[in-house]
């Protein structure tokens, strides 16, 4: 019915091949895309800086590990201290005098170059122990970050970010902001959409499935499990620094510990493995679950009369959250984005169950 | 039933959508506050507590009628330390018209100062966050009102000198957990040192602080005079039971505030008799406001949580800041009787606190523009086996250099900060 795909005929490859094949789907984006847009002027400010914003921000930030995960097979457990890297690089350099668009360039450049370094070890080891050596990479840079004052800034710890300006455009005020980040999320989701479709993203496929499979029908392995971990990093770093300028307005060190490594990972895991629309999904569930049900179950307790301790107000929430994550991934592993993948599946054939694909 | 996809489906989307909006709460005469906080992460028994303490004074004041006729409302939520969280919870409070915030966390009171210097909304670090926020000209918003760690630290070594009448020559050992947290008091230590001609050894330990046993017996061999152990939560358990571990005489070994009953229950309370910690305000149930909330809070079935915890460290602390901030509100209404009650209104009554001590309990605490600490005052308590017995009165000390150091910070956040 919705995504109704008969009658509609590509006459070209060009066509076909574009990110968008059914009109609904694309009908569908530009709503949202729209909707994105306007958001300042529709919802609540609080809305906006307490959802819209952090959402946009750990999306990228799920992207960016999932280029490197659901692309190419490597698991990463230090993606909190890729972006750490980034985000310390940008604000020294905007605090140095270095202008915003280039200290944003410089900060996924680090990332790139330092997460590159660590992606070597991805070479010689595969998934558990690989798991473990980027975990070290987590606390070696956790532990360099707050054992020199240089960059962290002393025994505070925390750096203020200056006012920067992005093209010309001041970053001040909630506007501003919002729309800065999510002019890189639009940049970063459009790649992520279109590297699946390059020869980078199959050769990075073929790696995922079996590195000396890929190795015999002629991937240069070692190029491409060096240009994954360079290419998420890069992302990471980008994220790491919007995520300080738009978001957080100063850094510290415990920003970035491996809390924030397993929060994305979790994002990507639970919102499906690859996909570009999970990493939304998933850092919608992960970033938001807590917070709903934190207010719900408040809600319920003040609304109802219900005495009940802070301590087990406080806890009721974790317990239905983590519930809820044990419940996504039983029922759908593939994630997030499988479900909604059923649910189109369903109305593409709607009335029918089946249909051919 | 049985649990299939589609249920849990709609049940999770249900449940969302209720969660998402929260109904405002109908219009009364009340000064709102906003306590999110760390029920479940790090901090947790001392959040319970601190906010078991700070509901039962703000319970109390209520009973009594409130300040003005106004109530004093607290709406608290955990934010799990969380950064995200601990955004949406005071982006929440704000739109709710809070003119006051205390999340009881350093990283989360870090990552909102630069939204409650701009958006005017008072924030209270209690034994918390910065601790150049002290320098209440670069932090008009930020109120520690409360000893900072550098003054804690200051306020120790003043203690051991007085006991050893000189220090010169001594040696003063410092344990403490290797976050910047656990670094802080360095500077002060390191300048003490100089000045008084005392040797300072530290042993940084790796968080959270479970395994000490490879430090502790390097303290034992240093044979220190004096020995500072700086952490928080089960750091604490594990630096006590490691110094029994090793020998080392109880009577000789200090802490920062964070050292509760609770600490020592675990540890035992006879095999640490005689530890010393900094006390910033009075523990047990003895000050007058205590025994106002046993009878007329907690004797009415009225109060927050068990009643065993009533007058422990954390509980008092807790009060104290009610207190400070029921003060507050006091002062703001005797300049402004008719509010407008906003951020900056609030902000005019804290500075106006003078010499308060909210019945003995208190070292007598003044906040003024320059000085947010509130006169770092406060005194060395020792364990007895039941409870902290106090061993000076309430003094301050080292204050030039706490300040130096506090000004040294705060002239770098006015430079770089909006």
């Amino acid at each position: 019915m919705l995504y109704r795909r008969a009658g509609i005929r590509h006459t070209s490859y060009p066509k076909e091949r574009q990110l968008w094949p059914l009109p609904f789907d694309r009908y569908l984006v530009t709503a949202v895309a729209l909707f994105l847009l306007a958001a300042p002027f529709l919802v609540d400010r609080l809305y906006l800086v307490a959802y819209l914003l952090p959402w946009i921000i750990w999306s990228m930030a799920a992207l960016g590990l999932n280029l490197l995960m659901g692309g190419a097979g490597q698991i990463h457990l230090a993606y909190g201290a890729v972006m750490a890297i980034g985000a310390y690089t940008s604000v020294h350099l905007v605090r140095a005098g270095v202008p915003f668009e280039f200290a944003l360039v410089a900060a996924g450049l680090m990332s790139a170059a330092i997460g590159m370094i660590f992606g070597v070890a991805a070479l010689r080891v595969k998934a558990l122990y690989l798991a473990m050596s980027t975990l070290a990479m987590q606390y070696i840079v956790d532990f360099v970050i707050s054992h020199s004052p240089a960059i962290s800034g002393g025994t505070q710890a925390t750096i203020q970010v200056p006012p920067v300006s992005f093209l010309g455009i001041a970053l001040e005020g909630d506007l501003p902001m919002y729309y800065f980040a999510l002019a890189v999320c639009v940049v970063v989701t459009l790649f992520m959409l279109n590297v699946q479709r390059t020869a980078f993203g199959r050769a990075l496929a073929a790696v995922r499935e079996k590195d000396y499979a890929a190795e015999v029908i002629g991937v240069d392995t070692f190029k491409y499990k060096l240009l994954a971990f360079w290419t998420s990093s890069f992302i990471g770093g980008v994220v790491g620094a919007v995520l300080v300028v738009s978001y957080l307005r100063s850094v510290s060190p415990d920003q970035f510990h491996i809390e924030l490594s397993v929060q994305i990972v979790a994002m990507v895991i639970v919102g499906g493995l690859g996909s570009v629309l999970g990493s939304f999904f998933g850092a919608a569930l992960i970033l938001f679950t807590p917070i709903v049900l934190n207010n719900l179950v408040g809600a319920l307790a003040s609304g109802l009369g219900i005495a009940m301790s802070a301590d087990l107000r406080a806890h009721i929430p974790l317990m239905l959250y983590g519930a809820m994550i044990v419940g996504f991934l039983v029922l759908e592993p593939l994630g997030l984005a499988k479900i909604y993948d059923n649910v189109r599946n369903y109305f593409l054939v709607w009335p029918f169950r089946h249909a051919r694909r | 039933m049985r649990l299939d996809r589609r249920t849990f489906m709609a049940g999770t989307a249900a449940a969302g959508l209720v969660g998402f909006g929260k109904p405002a709460l109908a219009q009364e005469k009340v000064v709102k506050i906003g306590m999110p906080m760390d029920f479940t992460r790090v901090y947790t028994f001392v959040t319970a507590e601190y906010s078991q303490g700070h509901r039962d004074y703000l319970t109390l004041v209520n009973e009594r009628g409130g300040v003005n006729g106004h109530k004093i409302v607290a709406d608290i939520t955990d934010h799990a330390n969380d950064i995200p969280r601990a955004i949406e919870a005071y982006e929440r409070m704000k739109r709710e018209g809070a003119v006051l915030i205390d999340p009881l966390s350093t990283p989360v009171a870090r990552a909102l100062v630069p939204r409650a210097l701009e958006d005017k909304i008072n924030m209270i670090t209690t034994l918390s966050g910065r601790s150049d926020a002290a320098d209440g000209t670069a932090f008009p918003y930020v109120m520690p009102a409360s000893p900072n760690y550098w003054t804690q630290a200051g306020i120790l070594i003043d203690y051991f000198r007085q006991q050893d009448k000189d220090l010169k020559g001594k040696k003063i050992v410092f344990v403490h957990i290797d976050t910047p947290f656990g670094r802080e008091p360095l500077p002060i230590l390191q300048a003490l040192a100089a000045k008084l001609g005392f040797t300072l050894q530290t042993f940084p330990y790796t968080p959270p602080g479970n395994d000490q046993a490879a430090i502790w017996p390097q303290v034992r061999r240093a044979r220190p005079d004096w020995v500072v152990f700086w952490g928080a939560g089960v750091g604490q358990t594990t630096a006590l039971s490691e110094a029994v571990r090793n020998g080392l005489p109880m009577d000789r070994l200090s802490s920062s505030v964070w050292l509760s009953e609770s600490d020592m229950e675990v540890v035992g309370k006879d095999a640490v008799k005689g530890v010393i910690k900094f006390e910033a305000c009075a523990g047990g149930r003895d000050p007058k406001v205590i025994q106002a909330i046993l009878k007329d809070v907690v004797g009415k079935g009225k109060g927050a949580g068990p009643e065993g915890k009533v007058g422990t460290s954390y509980y008092n602390i807790g009060v104290m800041m009610a207190a400070i901030v029921a003060e507050g509100v006091r002062k703001a209404f005797e300049k402004a009787p008719n509010g407008p009650i906003t951020g900056p209104w609030l902000n005019d009554g804290l500075h106006a606190i003078a010499n308060f001590t909210a019945d003995g309990m208190l070292p007598g605490i003044t906040v003024t523009k320059e000085d947010h600490q509130g006169g770092g005052k406060g005194r060395v308590a020792r364990w007895d086996g039941g409870k902290f017995v106090p061993q000076t009165d309430w003094f301050t000390a080292n204050q030039d250099l706490v300040w130096a150091e506090i000004r040294k910070y705060s002239a770098e956040f006015k430079k770089t900060g909006k």
